[in-house]
C-alpha cells in the first residue's frame, strides 16, 4: 500500500507535467487548428532554460525560474512568427512537417549549446521528503501536483474570467467573427504561441529535477501529450488535464505492475482504442476534421 | 501520353542511376543507395497521402514489417531472399488490410495520430520481444542477394539492383496514376461524397491506397534488410515514418518524381550540409521548413510553375477549397 | 412501376423535424421538380433519396428495389445520378479525367473506352473544347457543367439536380434549360430538378412537388401548383418565418 501510494503521487506528478504539456499543445490547437509536432521540444527547451539559468548563469531559483520562463515566452512569439505565419495558410500536414522541421532544429540547437550530456536540474525543495501514510514521498513531487493544479485554476480564470481569455476563446471558435468584432486576431494567435510555450517551460521546470535531462527528451514526451489529448478529447482542456494525468499514472503504476519494457504500450494501446472507439475522447468534442 | 510518361520516367531513372553509379565514392554510392530505396516507400506513401489524402505517419512500420519479415524468414528458417521478399511484402499487405479496415474510418490528423500510435507500438515490440526479433540488438547476418551466381556484396552492383527496383516502382506507380483507380483515389481526395455520387467505393478505394502503399514500403524494407544485411527497431522508428512524410512534401506530394526527387533531397541534404560543422542538423530543420515556405508545392512546383500543371495545384489545396466555397 | 419510389419518409435532426412522411415517385422519362421555402426540407430529401442520409423512417426504392440502407456508390451504380448545390468537380482532375472517373462505373471499360464515352459526353454538353483544362481555370457555370458531364457519364436513369441554375446568369440558365430538355429527349432519363428559379420549373417540369417546413403541402401540374393557395401563403410567408433545418 505504501508502494501504491508512493508510486500514485509520482505518477500524479509526471502526469501533471504531461498535462500541461498537453493543455500548451490545445491551447495552440483550438486558436490555431496546428497540430504541433515540437510540443515536447517545448518541455525540452523549458528544462534546458533552467539549466541555462540556474546551473550555467548560477541564478537564485527564483530568479532563475523568471529568466527562464521569460526566454520561454519570447521562443513562443518566435515561433509563432517563423513558422505559424509563414505557413498559416498550408495544408495541414505541411504545417505538421513544418513544426516537425523546427523540432529537428530545436533539438540540435540545444545539443551543440548543451552537448549530448544528461543534466539534473535541481529542484528549489531539493532533498526534502515527506511522510504520508508511511510512504516516503519527495517534496518536489507533492510541489508538482500543487502547480499544476494552480496552473489549471488560473488558466481557468484566465479562459473564463478575463476579458482578454474571452478574446482567446472567440478566436478559437471562429477567427473570422472574431476579426468582424475588432478583436486583434493576431495579437490574441500569438498570445496562444506564448502561452503554450510559457506553460511547456513550466511542464520542464518542474520535469529536470524528476527526470535526468538530455536534449533528446522532446519527442517521447511529445507522443505522451498526444496519446493524452486523444484520450481527453482533442481540443479539450478538461480532456488534456484527465488525459494527461492517466498517462502519467499509467506510465509509473503500468511500469510496476504490468511489465516496465511495455509500460507506454498502455498509453498507446488505450489511445488507439479510444480512437477507434470513441475518437472525440473522454471530454470530447464533435469530431472535426480541420484543415 | 498515359503510357509513355511511366516508360519514360522508369528509363531516366535507369541512365541517370548507372550514371552516377560510375562516378560516385563508395560512402556516397552507399547514401545514393539509402535515397533509392526510400524513394521506393516514399512512391508508396504517395498513394495513400499524395493521391487519396490518407495522412499516415505510420509507413515506418510497414517498412519495418517488410524488413523483419525478409530478415526473420532468411536467418530463422534460411529462405533465400528471393523467396523471402515476395512473402514478406504479401505478409506486409495483409497486416495493412488488417490495420487499415478499423483505421481508415478516422481522418486528417486522428488518422496521423492513429497512425503514429501504430508506428510507436510497433516500434516498442520489435524492441521487447527479444525471443524472435533480437529486441534492440536487432537482427544481423541477413544473406546478401544473389544475381546469377554474382552476389550484390559491394555498394555498386547493389545499387543497380535497387535502381532496377525503383525504375519499376515508378513506371507500375506511374501507370496505376493514369489509370481509374489513381483517378478514383485522387477524387477521394478531393471529395468523399461527391466521389462516392460518382459511383466509387470509397473505403474500398481508401484501403486499396493503404495497401497499396504498404506494399512499396514493404519493398523498400526488404531491400533495406539486404542492403543493410542488419536491421534493428531504431531504423523503422516514427522518426522516419515523418521522415518519409517530409521527402513527400518537400519533393511534391501528388508526384512520383516529387517523391524520389524528395527522397534524393533529405538523404544528401545532410551531407552538402556538413561544411556547417556540428550545426548541420539545426540548420536541416531552418532549410526544410524553408522549402515548406517558398516551393508551397513541392521540388517539382518549382520546376514547373503555373499553368503547365495539369490539374493548378501549385496553387495549393486552399485553391481547392476555395473553388468549392465558391458563391455566385 | 415506378423508376424511383420514396414511400413515408422521416428525418428528425434533434427535435428539428427535417421531413416527415414525405411522399415521391419518379415515373421512366419524367421530369419532376421539388420547391419549397429555404429550409423546407429539399435537400435533405435529396440525400436520403441518395444515401447520403439515413432516414428515421421510411422506404426508398430504385426500380422496385429496396435501396433505404444502401450505399451511396450502390445506389449510383443502380442508376442514380446527383449533381451538388454549388458543384463539386473534383479540383485536381482535369475536365476529361473527371468525367471519365464517372464513366468507369462499369468496371470492364477499357481506358481507351472511357475516354471516348467522356468524350462523347463532353461533346453533347458542349464542353469538348475544354477536356484537358483544369477545373480551376474553369468559370463557376462550366464548372457546373463539368459536374453534370460526370453524373451524366454513371448512366444514371434518374438524375437529381440540385439548384443547378444557382449563380448562373440569365443566359447560362436558358442554356441550362435547353440542355436539360434534349438529355430527356436523347437518353430516356427521368430528372428531379430542385430549384428556386421558378421560370425554370415552370418551364422544364411536368409535375412539381412543394416542401414547407418538411412536409409535402402539394403536388401537381405547374399550372395547378401556381394557384394552390396552400403554396402561395407558403412562399409569401418565408420572410417572416424561417425554419431552420
Amino acid at each position: 500500500m505504501t508502494d501504491f501510494i508512493q508510486l500514485f503521487i509520482n505518477g500524479l506528478a509526471i502526469g501533471g507535467v504531461y498535462a500541461l504539456a498537453a493543455i500548451g499543445f490545445v491551447i495552440v490547437y483550438s486558436a490555431t487548428g496546428v497540430v504541433n509536432f515540437a510540443a515536447g521540444q517545448f518541455v525540452m527547451f523549458g528544462t534546458f532554460a533552467g539549466v541555462a539559468m540556474l546551473l550555467n548563469a548560477e541564478l537564485p531559483w527564483p530568479v532563475g525560474y523568471g529568466a527562464a520562463l521569460l526566454a520561454m515566452a519570447l521562443f513562443g512569439a518566435l515561433f509563432f512568427a517563423v513558422l505559424y505565419l509563414p505557413l498559416r495558410k498550408s495544408p495541414v500536414v505541411t504545417i505538421i512537417i513544418g513544426t516537425v522541421a523546427i523540432g529537428i532544429t530545436m533539438q540540435n540547437a540545444a545539443l551543440l549549446a548543451f552537448g549530448s550530456w544528461p543534466f539534473r536540474l535541481p529542484s528549489p525543495v531539493e532533498g526534502v521528503n515527506l511522510t504520508i501514510a508511511g510512504a516516503t514521498i519527495s517534496a518536489h513531487a507533492i510541489a508538482v501536483v500543487v502547480v499544476t493544479a494552480v496552473m489549471v485554476a488560473l488558466l481557468w480564470l484566465l479562459f473564463f474570467r478575463t476579458s482578454l481569455g474571452i478574446g482567446m476563446r472567440a478566436v478559437a471558435q471562429d477567427i473570422q467573427a472574431a476579426r468582424l468584432m475588432g478583436l486583434k486576431v493576431n495579437r490574441l494567435l500569438a498570445l496562444s504561441w506564448v502561452l503554450a510555450a510559457l506553460l511547456a517551460g513550466i511542464a520542464g521546470l518542474m520535469l529536470g529535477p524528476m527526470w535526468f535531462a538530455d536534449t533528446s527528451m522532446g519527442d517521447p514526451i511529445a507522443l505522451k501529450a498526444f496519446a493524452a489529448t486523444i484520450i481527453g478529447g482533442f481540443g479539450s482542456l478538461p480532456g488534456a488535464i484527465v488525459g494527461g494525468l492517466f498517462v502519467g499514472l499509467s506510465e509509473v503504476l503500468g511500469a510496476s505492475y504490468v511489465s516496465s519494457a511495455y509500460k507506454d504500450l498502455i498509453s498507446f494501446g488505450i489511445m488507439i482504442v479510444f480512437l477507434l472507439v470513441r475518437p472525440q475522447g473522454v471530454f470530447g468534442e464533435r469530431v472535426q476534421d480541420r484543415g | 501520353m498515359s503510357m509513355r510518361f511511366p516508360l519514360l520516367l522508369g528509363i531516366v531513372i535507369l541512365i541517370a542511376g548507372l550514371g552516377l553509379s560510375m562516378l560516385l565514392t563508395d560512402y556516397h554510392l552507399r547514401l545514393l543507395n539509402l535515397a533509392v530505396i526510400s524513394a521506393i516507400a516514399v512512391i508508396g506513401l504517395n498513394f495513400a497521402f499524395g493521391y487519396a489524402g490518407l495522412i499516415s505517419l505510420g509507413h515506418a512500420a510497414f517498412v519495418g514489417t517488410g524488413a523483419y519479415g525478409v530478415a526473420l524468414l532468411t536467418t530463422l528458417l534460411g529462405w533465400s531472399p528471393w523467396l523471402a521478399l515476395p512473402v514478406a511484402v504479401a505478409g506486409t499487405a495483409i497486416f495493412a488490410v488488417l490495420i487499415g479496415l478499423p483505421l481508415l474510418r478516422l481522418k486528417g490528423h486522428y488518422l496521423a495520430l492513429a497512425t503514429l500510435g501504430l508506428n510507436v507500438s510497433f516500434s516498442m515490440v520489435a524492441a521487447n520481444w527479444i525471443e524472435l526479433t533480437g529486441g534492440t540488438n536487432g537482427i544481423s547476418r541477413i544473406p546478401e542477394l544473389q544475381v546469377a551466381g554474382h552476389a550484390l556484396a559491394d555498394e555498386r552492383s547493389y545499387l543497380w539492383f535497387a535502381l532496377a527496383v525503383l525504375a519499376v516502382s515508378a513506371a507500375v506507380a506511374g501507370l496505376i496514376h493514369a489509370s481509374r483507380h489513381g483517378r478514383a483515389m485522387i477524387a477521394v481526395r478531393d471529395d468523399e461524397t461527391a466521389a462516392s455520387m460518382t459511383g466509387i467505393d470509397v473505403t474500398r478505394v481508401k484501403i486499396a491506397a493503404f495497401v497499396l502503399s504498404s506494399i512499396y514500403a514493404a519493398v523498400a524494407g526488404g531491400l533495406f534488410a539486404c542492403h543493410m544485411r542488419f536491421i534493428s527497431p531504431e531504423d523503422f522508428s516514427y522518426a522516419h515514418s515523418i521522415t518519409y512524410l517530409a521527402m513527400l512534401i518537400v519533393g511534391g506530394e501528388g508526384s512520383i518524381v516529387g517523391a524520389i526527387l524528395g527522397a534524393l533531397l533529405l538523404t544528401f541534404l545532410p551531407e552538402w550540409l556538413r561544411f556547417l560543422g556540428s550545426a548541420y542538423l539545426a540548420f536541416f530543420g531552418v532549410f526544410v521548413l524553408a522549402i515548406l515556405v517558398f516551393l508551397p508545392s513541392g521540388l517539382v512546383g518549382f520546376r514547373w510553375p503555373g499553368s503547365l500543371r495539369r490539374d493548378g495545384r501549385s496553387k495549393g489545396p486552399a485553391m481547392v477549397a476555395a473553388s468549392k466555397e465558391v458563391r455566385p | 412501376m415506378s423508376l424511383l419510389q420514396a414511400t413515408g419518409i422521416a428525418k428528425r435532426y434533434g427535435g428539428l423535424t427535417a421531413l416527415s412522411d414525405v411522399e415521391l415517385s419518379v415515373g421512366e422519362d419524367e421530369f419532376i421538380a421539388v420547391i419549397g421555402p429555404n429550409g423546407a426540407g429539399k435537400s435533405t430529401l435529396l440525400n436520403v433519396l441518395t444515401g447520403l442520409v439515413l432516414p428515421d423512417k421510411g422506404r426508398v426504392l430504385l426500380e422496385g428495389r429496396d435501396m433505404t440502407r444502401a450505399a451511396a456508390h450502390k445506389r449510383v451504380r443502380a442508376g442514380l445520378g446527383r449533381t451538388f448545390q454549388h458543384g463539386r468537380p473534383f479540383a485536381r482532375l482535369s475536365v476529361l479525367e473527371n468525367v471519365m472517373a464517372g464513366a468507369a462505373i462499369r468496371s470492364r471499360r477499357s481506358e481507351a473506352e472511357l475516354r471516348k464515352r467522356a468524350m462523347t459526353v463532353l461533346d453533347q454538353m458542349g464542353l469538348a473544347a475544354d477536356a484537358q483544362a483544369a477545373i480551376g481555370s474553369l468559370s463557376y457555370g462550366r464548372r457546373r457543367m463539368v459536374e453534370m458531364c460526370r453524373a451524366l457519364a454513371c448512366e444514371p436513369r434518374v438524375l437529381l439536380l440540385d439548384e443547378p441554375a444557382a449563380g448562373l446568369n440569365s443566359a447560362e440558365v436558358d442554356q441550362l434549360a435547353d440542355r436539360l430538355s434534349d438529355l430527356r429527349a436523347k437518353h430516356r432519363l427521368a430528372i428531379v430538378l430542385i430549384e428556386h428559379n421558378m421560370g425554370m420549373v415552370m418551364r422544364l417540369a411536368q409535375r412539381i412537388v412543394v416542401l414547407n417546413f418538411g412536409c409535402k403541402i402539394a403536388e401537381g401540374t405547374p399550372s395547378e401548383i401556381q394557384r394552390d393557395p396552400a403554396v402561395l401563403s407558403a412562399y409569401l410567408g418565408e420572410g417572416h418565418r424561417h425554419a431552420g433545418v
